[in-house]
């Protein structure tokens, strides 16, 4: 049953719009239920041939021989595969958009790094046969020490899990072993806080286990073309990555999809269309590459393990006044997506609250386990998750109820947020006070009557004085010496000072009304000024929306650097002023909220 | 290679085929079965299937009910006589895995799954092979292993109907309902003379490798009225000579932990 809050908000929102709050039938459901829908395996093909992998049986080990000279003798294998005919052996999802290194190879060559690693690939008539001769593929492994801990890989002696990436971190801005949020100074006001509440937590990975297992079929079409039928949600990503991967031209690739028997994230990583594929142009036959329920469970990339430690500094009235985060994310034995989850659940942090001092130390990390990729708002739900524990744990340390704690500190218009950019649009306390209304849940009058719209802004509009650092340059976990599990940072043990620079950032008053056109501030950048030691505290007001992250989060290198100028910055306006008509609260576009 | 499948007349048939080929492996209902072919077991290269519409009769010879093993769970569902059975029959998976498995295949079912058989078990179950030959339910478990030699080709399970409906009680605990995997099931036949109970049997599924009887638990039960103090004794020895197994379903501590509960719940619900 859904109920439409429209008295909320309503001086914002056309209540015009066709579909959004409209019952509306979703545009495949018929081919669904009547069971019309076409998947990849829904297609037949004469002389459908079928491919199978020999995979590692170890976290890590190096590969001394492969012989898969009884298994190409078995009765209906076509060909056998490995490492040796993948034309380019080494890939990385993102590096179509140019982030990150090429990483994985598609056959294992010379090593596997995790439990599943396909080594060898069998093609044969039927899916049995090429079970069989996969049975029949001799593989002679040298076990090695394996690494299944975030925090252990990131010690000087753990062993290597990922060649490309020799530290076992993801390498950030070219500079860093690590994602850095820096807002305000967590350190000094630790030292004010009434309280420090500080906790761990963790998340497993979790298997998105679809309907229909991550699979496709290549077959020969006419010019010279190969045709994939393939279960892939990334139908661009996979097309560019197989043409890479095999050396062809797109032009030869033709891939259906579209119809995905569940995805969730669990099929954006391009694993079975270059094999698949590749089969087919070796073979000329029609191959069928599907992961069985096995296979789906153990080698397609999960949903990747987390591990959170947040620190908070409270306010007996329950103010959080600093928020200090050191996160690992389990990405298994090669990038695939980890890599970009930690920069969007950084760009997510401190949640949903206003907290004048922020820091943070994100680790992309590499051990051997099954590699991880997307799922369902990666790199949110796990932090989300933890942020949500830790409210309840300050709640409780300061004697308040939990979600009063919440609505004092929620987001409210005009805020600025950890990664310099004023919170608009928020929704946060009047979602809860109704969660709260229609759950019997009693909060007092005081927090029945907070509003997004009003007490944000000013104070809370200020970009405060702001310390950086520059830990945690890559390589520096292997540094001998260095024993402390995530290298890095470890503000409260010893932060060097001759390392702390501080950022002072001017520009005009929170107050000061401006037109939507104007010229972006000045903005003096750390280069330009004496390096601090140790500058007091400056609490020069910034105009809300002068930012020097465009991407959304900030590093203490973007911050040593020129900035570009920021985006037309919003008009600032009186924090309770009704907002004209039209100035939509919700985009018509995208059903969203605008940002 | 692929597999064979090979159609048989008669469980004779069937049984001299199953012992000439160590790979070959008999094909019920196909829901454990057919579930390892799709998963690409190599143990085995050949289905050996029975056509005998005898598998799927069921009767009443005095007061014993005689199912055929070939009888699925929805047969048996539809089926007036084996209604003290209906419990047992319907918390096996959903309905489409009631519509083809039978009660012959979860003889063979591996823990956690198999409650069927713990509710024939508590019935004084036989079971009556291909070459005619009977055998306590609670024997053939007890030597169910596949590296044992050839299996049985199991054609009937005769199991006592209980006198009336009150005496019979089966509990299947799972966390997913209704369609989930055992984390344990019990099975009781509490017949009563005079107010005592008599010939008591209790079993139990997914505490051991196979169903088995809860001897001590009978023992306590045997001879006393079902009331509060026997069945806090009973509780008492619910675990003897049982080493749960950890699986995917639950832990052997957790295990532990909550069948004295639910057996108690059980005689608790039979005693009411």
């Amino acid at each position: 049953m859904i109920e439409f809050r429209k008295d909320l908000f309503a001086d914002e929102r056309d209540d015009n719009l066709n579909e959004v709050g409209q019952p509306t039938r979703r545009q495949d459901i018929l081919g669904h239920v009547t069971g019309r829908s076409p998947f990849f395996d829904d297609h037949q093909f004469d002389g459908l041939t079928h491919l199978k992998c020999v995979r590692s049986p170890h976290h890590r080990a190096r590969i001394r021989h492969v012989d898969t000279s009884a298994a190409e003798r078995m009765p209906g294998v076509h060909r056998v595969l490995t490492e040796r005919d993948i034309p380019v052996n080494r890939n990385t999802l993102l590096a179509l958009i140019n982030f990150g290194k090429d990483d994985e190879p598609v056959l294992a060559s010379g090593q596997v790094n995790y439990v599943g690693d396909p080594v060898v690939a069998v093609i044969a008539d039927t899916e049995r046969q090429a079970r069989d001769a996969c049975a029949a593929v001799r593989v002679d492994y040298e076990v090695l020490p394996h690494v299944l801990d975030p925090e252990e890989a990131l010690l000087p002696d753990a062993p290597v899990v990922n060649e490309t990436y020799p530290n076992n971190s993801f390498d950030y801005h070219e500079k860093y072993d690590h994602q850095k949020l820096r807002f305000g100074d967590v350190q000094s006001a630790f030292a004010t806080a009434d309280k420090i509440v500080e906790a761990r937590y963790q998340m497993s990975p979790i298997e998105h286990a679809p309907t229909e297992t991550n699979g496709c079929i290549a077959v020969a079409e006419t010019n010279d073309r190969i045709a994939c039928y393939t279960s892939t949600q990334a139908l661009f990503f996979s097309l560019g990555t197989v043409a890479k991967v095999l050396d062809i031209s797109t032009a030869r690739l033709h891939f259906v999809g579209g119809t995905v028997g569940g995805g969730f994230g669990g099929k954006v990583d391009t694993v079975v269309e270059p094999l698949a594929i590749l089969g087919c142009l070796l073979t000329g036959r029609p191959v069928r590459f599907v992961y069985d329920r096995q296979e789906e469970m153990q080698v397609s990339s999960p949903r990747g393990a987390e591990r959170w430690y947040i620190k908070d500094g409270v306010m007996n009235d329950g103010r959080i006044v600093a928020r200090e985060f050191r996160g690992y994310f389990d990405g298994g034995a090669y990038t695939r997506l980890s890599s970009y989850a930690v920069i969007k659940g950084t760009a997510h942090l401190p949640g949903p609250y206003t907290i004048p001092n922020v820091s943070s130390n994100v680790y992309g990390v590499y051990t051997n386990r099954t590699p991880a990729s997307a799922m369902r708002g990666f790199g949110i739900t796990g932090v989300d998750f933890a942020i949500e524990c830790q409210m309840d744990r300050v709640a409780e340390a300061v004697g308040m109820d939990p979600v009063e704690l919440r609505l004092l500190n929620a987001y409210r218009d005009g805020d600025m947020k950890a990664h310099r950019r004023e919170a608009k649009n928020c929704a946060l306390i009047e979602c809860m006070q109704v969660a709260a209304e229609k759950s019997g849940w009693a909060i007092s009058d005081e927090f029945k009557k907070l509003s997004s719209l009003s007490g944000g802004g000013g104070e809370r509009a200020i970009i405060p004085h702001t310390v950086t650092d520059e830990h945690g340059k890559i390589g520096s976990s292997r540094a001998p010496g260095n024993t402390i599990p995530g290298s890095g940072y470890q503000p409260a043990a010893a932060p060097s000072l001759a390392a702390a620079a501080s950022t002072t950032y001017t520009a005009a008053p929170a107050a000061s009304p401006m037109p939507a056109s104007a010229p972006a501030p000045t903005h003096a950048p750390v280069s330009s000024q004496p390096p601090a030691t140790q500058a007091p505290p400056s609490r020069t007001p910034v105009r809300p929306g002068a930012s020097s992250a465009p991407g959304g989060t900030v590093n203490a290198d973007s911050a040593t650097r020129p900035a570009t100028p920021p985006p037309s910055a919003p008009a600032s306006r009186p924090a309770t002023s009704a907002r004209p008509r039209n100035n939509n609260r919700f985009s018509s576009l995208f059903g969203t909220r605008r940002r | 290679m692929s597999i064979n499948s090979l159609v048989c007349s008669s469980a004779t048939e069937a049984a001299r085929l199953l012992g000439s080929n160590p790979r070959a492996r008999y094909f019920g209902g196909g829901t454990l079965v057919m579930r390892a072919i799709n998963e690409g077991d190599q143990s085995f290269d050949t289905i050996i299937r029975i056509n005998d519409p005898e598998l799927t009769q069921m009767q009443i010879a005095g007061n014993r009910l005689v199912i055929g093993a070939g009888v699925t769970m929805s047969a048996l569902l539809r089926h007036r006589d084996a209604g003290f059975l209906h419990a047992a029959a319907r918390s096996v998976g959903g309905p489409a895995i009631r519509h083809m498995a039978t009660v012959g295949g979860n003889l063979f079912a591996q823990s956690p799954y198999g409650d069927f058989a713990t509710a024939l078990l508590a019935l004084d179950a036989e079971v009556i092979v291909a070459d005619g030959s009977r055998m306590a339910l609670v024997d053939f478990l007890a030597r169910r292993n596949p590296s044992s030699g050839p299996t049985p080709v199991v054609t009937q399970v005769s199991v006592n109907r209980p006198a009336s409906a009150g005496d019979f009680w089966f509990l299947k605990v799972s966390r997913v309902k209704p369609k989930g995997i055992s984390v344990m099931s019990f099975a009781a036949h509490l017949p009563r003379a005079a107010n005592q109970l008599q010939q008591v049997r209790v079993a139990v599924g997914a505490m051991a490798p196979t169903p088995v009887r809860m001897l001590s638990v009978e023992q306590a039960l045997e001879g006393h009225a079902l009331d509060a103090a026997s069945i806090e004794a009973a509780a008492r020895v619910a675990l003897e000579g049982l080493t749960p197994p950890t699986d995917a379903i639950a832990t052997s501590w957790y295990r532990s932990e909550v069948a004295p509960v639910h057996l108690k719940r059980l005689l608790t619900g039979a005693m009411r």
